[in-house]
């Protein structure tokens, strides 16, 4: 029975140590504010001089108001209040706030409100991180993006049609505050701009055009909360790429020094639908003279130099209408061509998986900081780039480290200017256990979600630290090994049992 | 201290795996094989003496070349 006893011994010294597989929290992105009913901002700055940017040339909205605010209280006030109209506040994503006149002091702390639907607009509240004190100004720089705001009209077109979106605002930029001037610069992907807003709210041509940029305003004195509908309608032939869920695994394997990266997308167009059913001649002869099309027809994805091992596949199986050039290390990106099995027009949907490998050399260091401490820098997101961009409604990154890691914590690179991601308490995070080949415990999974994100934050990359001790690194074998070693003793065991039929 | 910094500082000590990715299948192999040498010459005489002389370095060499050859055929662990 000894031999028995040792290897229990053995087992119970590697899988006891399941209990010190201790979690940092995980931390669901945090509540909105709740405001009380009717609630209205208390009137104690006053926006000197508004600049709105709305650039159109995305398949998404983004804009970028830059902002002179001045403190007209008595007090030192710290909280400005954010207006969207209630039915864009949903849609906003990557909100960022910065001090416009010293942008590398990072993002200001934003926080979101309860919906009301009771009030036309509804508040994220800013933290400034020094109070404004009374009569001084600070030039605040606010950036988002707004997800599915523009519409196609017509909301139907045939194959070879161009395609136009629409996209209605209020000429006046929505303000929680007195805003003295202001004015609004839009942006569009092309000159061919055929119905638009005119007003009469200034005296010269309201909007103002040069190019593929229309200015309205400037107006003067716009009490809080006003607005002035206004639309436009603009040329957009191009698709609406939309992702309304993509999947991101990150595998660290210590042993292959491997980084494995697997993509999941969800993909719907959403411009305008087609009015005939698809045309494959029409489509082959518009492919040939490369026309522009509403359809998406290829999706290219730059890749990290040194990618290797690409695959391609969707429900039916691997997609052959793909191309991959590897780059060259350290500088070259790979690329890699993505044609789907159809081509996919306003309304249509394809979901596809893709995923390649990486050395993780590039990607992991051991840390000065401790023995077993490990840190590791990886994009967040990367995805196709492409000039009518991406918007992606849902994003979970799941990031497994290898079996054992612990103390894991992270943190998302900041620039000088937007990464393209909300706020750290914007981005839900969950620590879990994930089971997969060869694992007695489950490996570490850090998983992030994000909403409303769009392909701004491509470059953008996350940092993560944790501890990985030699023996957290050879429990695979050693379990392995313990089994066969069980197998050994077992036979020798059974082996010397004496089942003879004789006199004892 | 930001993570970044932590990065930064660990710039001259990039992770090298035990074995490299192009000698993994090799190292595997080699170790799967040695088990199953080993394996049979512990059939052939199942004393306890054979447990510590070739079970032993047996079940060390399938625990480690398992490993191995998983990742040379992609499955990385």
């Amino acid at each position: 029975m000894r031999p028995f006893t040792a290897l229990a011994a053995l087992c119970g010294l590697f899988l006891s140590s399941s209990n010190s597989l201790v979690y940092a929290d995980s931390t669901p992105s945090s509540s909105p504010v709740a405001l009380p009913r009717d609630f209205k901002p208390p009137q104690v700055f006053k926006n000197n001089n508004l600049v709105r940017n709305t650039n159109l040339e995305k398949g998404y909205l983004r804009e970028t108001v830059n902002v002179v605010v001045e403190n007209v209280d008595k007090k030192p006030q710290s909280d400005y209040y954010l207006s969207f109209p209630s039915d864009l506040y949903d849609k906003v994503g990557a909100l960022e706030v910065r001090d416009k006149s010293a942008p590398e002091q990072g993002r200001f702390e934003v926080e979101a409100t309860e919906f009301d639907s009771n009030r036309d607009f509804q508040y994220f509240v800013v933290h400034l991180p020094k109070p404004l004190a009374p009569s001084s100004q600070i030039t605040l720089g606010i950036s988002y993006s707004a997800l599915n705001t523009l519409k196609p009209r017509p909301a139907a077109i045939s194959q070879t049609d161009r395609q136009y979106l629409a996209y209605a605002f209020s000429a006046y930029a929505p303000s929680a505050y007195t805003t003295a001037t202001q004015k609004t610069k839009i942006k569009f992907p092309s000159t061919n701009v055929p119905d638009y807003t005119t007003t009469d709210l200034t005296s010269g041509a309201d909007p103002e055009r040069q190019g593929a940029t229309y200015t309205y305003g400037p107006y003067a004195d716009v009490a809080p909360e006003t607005t002035y509908p206004a639309s436009v309608r603009y040329e957009f032939t191009k698709p609406v790429i939309t992702a309304t869920l993509l999947e991101r695994d990150l595998e660290v394997s210590h042993w292959g020094g491997n980084l494995a990266t697997e993509e999941r997308y969800w993909l719907r167009n959403n411009g305008s639908k087609l009015t005939d059913n698809f045309n494959r001649v029409e489509w082959t002869i518009s492919s040939y003279q490369q026309l522009p099309s509403s359809a998406i027809r290829e999706l290219k994805i730059p890749l990290k130099p040194g990618s290797v091992d690409p695959y391609f596949t969707d429900d039916i199986g691997n997609v052959s209408t793909s191309r991959y050039r590897p780059g060259k290390v350290p500088n070259r990106d790979a690329s890699l061509e993505l044609r789907p099995r159809f081509p996919i027009f306003g309304g249509w949907n394809y979901s596809f998986r893709i995923g390649w490998n990486n050395d993780l050399s590039a990607f992991l260091r051991k840390a000065v900081t401790g023995a077993d401490s490990y840190v590791l820098k990886v994009p967040f997101i990367e995805g196709p780039k492409v000039p009518e961009g991406i918007q992606y409604e849902k994003a979970v990154v799941r990031i497994i480290l290898p079996e054992g890691a612990r103390n894991v914590r992270y943190e998302l690179l900041e620039k000088a200017t937007s990464n393209g991601l909300p706020g750290a308490n914007q981005i839900q995070t969950e620590l879990t256990s994930h089971k997969t080949f060869m694992d007695t415990l489950g490996r570490t999974a850090l998983t992030l979600t994000v909403e409303e994100l769009t392909d701004e934050a491509r470059d953008s990359q996350i940092v993560i630290t944790y501890d990985y001790s030699l023996w957290d690194g050879l429990r695979k074998p050693v379990t392995i090994t313990a089994g066969l070693f069980t197998v050994f003793v077992a036979a020798w065991a059974i082996g010397n049992i004496d089942v003879s039929i004789k006199k004892r | 201290m930001s993570l970044n910094e932590v990065w930064q500082a660990a710039s001259a000590s990039p992770y090298t795996p035990p074995v490299s990715k192009d000698s993994q299948f090799f190292v595997g192999f080699s170790l799967l094989l040695a088990a199953f040498i080993l394996t049979g010459l512990f059939g052939l005489n199942r004393s306890f003496l054979s447990i510590a002389s070739f079970g032993v370095p047996a079940s060390l060499a399938f625990g480690f070349g398992a490993v191995f050859i998983i990742c040379a055929v992609g499955v990385y662990v």
